[in-house]
């Protein structure tokens, strides 16, 4: 039974390029060995930590999504504990997650659809309809809200 | 969460308020009322890594919101909940803050 898992690790700001590049490496020969693959790596680059772990205050973020069994994360949970390097990691499993988002999607998709056509307008939602403006717009008031949190209480 | 429309009618609310004082009644204060972030932005998927849409339901004590102050609906504050707990454990939100 493959599953899809996001790990997320954290490596010690002391660590090099090279470093975090192997354990990248160490990480992907555990899928290879134990059967599974590798969907997509991300490197978020070194970021503040929002509280010190040990005596660390930054960390370089490494994020992979994964298809394999439980028996293949365990093994990498396990590897990660061990690895000193690797300062906090997680592991989650994301698939059904995953499943439950685009079914809601689908379904707000389809009933608006529905409601639509019962009021005699094309299925979809035509350029420059409805009150509220350009979506992209939304994104970007909400990105404003993270520096003045406690605004919009 | 729409800033112009709830700043709008905060504001609004408040100076009502205080017109009702005249006729001797004492009305309670007009309230705008509360709605979930999620539901109506349409955001289906509260993720851990999206530290923007997260930050502001962690106010400076860094305590989670509580659903009755931010209005968030019980399913989204759930899944906010589990999204902000596992943010914690990689320090990309602080668990405690003085």
């Amino acid at each position: 039974m493959t599953r899809k898992y996001e790990l997320v690790y954290v490596v010690s700001p002391e660590a090099s390029d090279d470093q975090v590049t192997d354990l990248h490496t160490q990480v992907e020969a555990i899928v290879q060995r134990i059967g599974g693959s590798i969907e997509k790596t991300e490197n978020w680059g070194r970021r503040r930590l929002a509280y010190e772990i040990g005596r660390h205050k930054e960390g370089t973020y490494v994020l992979e999504v994964l298809h394999g069994t439980g028996e293949l994360m365990k093994e990498i949970d396990r590897r990660l504990k061990v690895t000193d390097l690797i300062i906090r990691h997680l592991v989650v499993r994301v698939d059904e997650a995953e499943a439950v988002v685009e079914r809601t999607k689908a379904r707000r998709s389809a009933t608006s659809q529905r409601r639509r056509v019962a009021r005699g307008l094309p299925a979809d939602r035509q350029p420059g309809e409805g009150q509220r403006g350009d979506p992209d717009d939304d994104r970007d008031d909400r990105f404003d809200m993270g520096n003045e949190r406690g605004m919009d209480r | 969460m729409n800033g112009r429309k709830s700043f709008g009618a905060k504001k609004g609310g408040r100076a009502g308020a205080g017109a009702q004082g005249k006729d001797g009644q004492r009305r309670p204060m007009f309230r705008r009322r509360k709605v979930c972030k999620f539901c109506s932005d349409k955001i289906d998927d509260i993720n851990y890594k999206d530290t923007k849409l997260l930050l502001p339901f962690v106010p400076e004590r860094a305590k989670i919101l509580p659903r009755r102050i931010s209005g968030t609906c019980a399913l989204h504050q759930r899944k906010l909940r589990v999204a902000l707990m596992r943010a914690r454990q990689l320090a990309l939100i602080p668990y405690t803050a003085e």
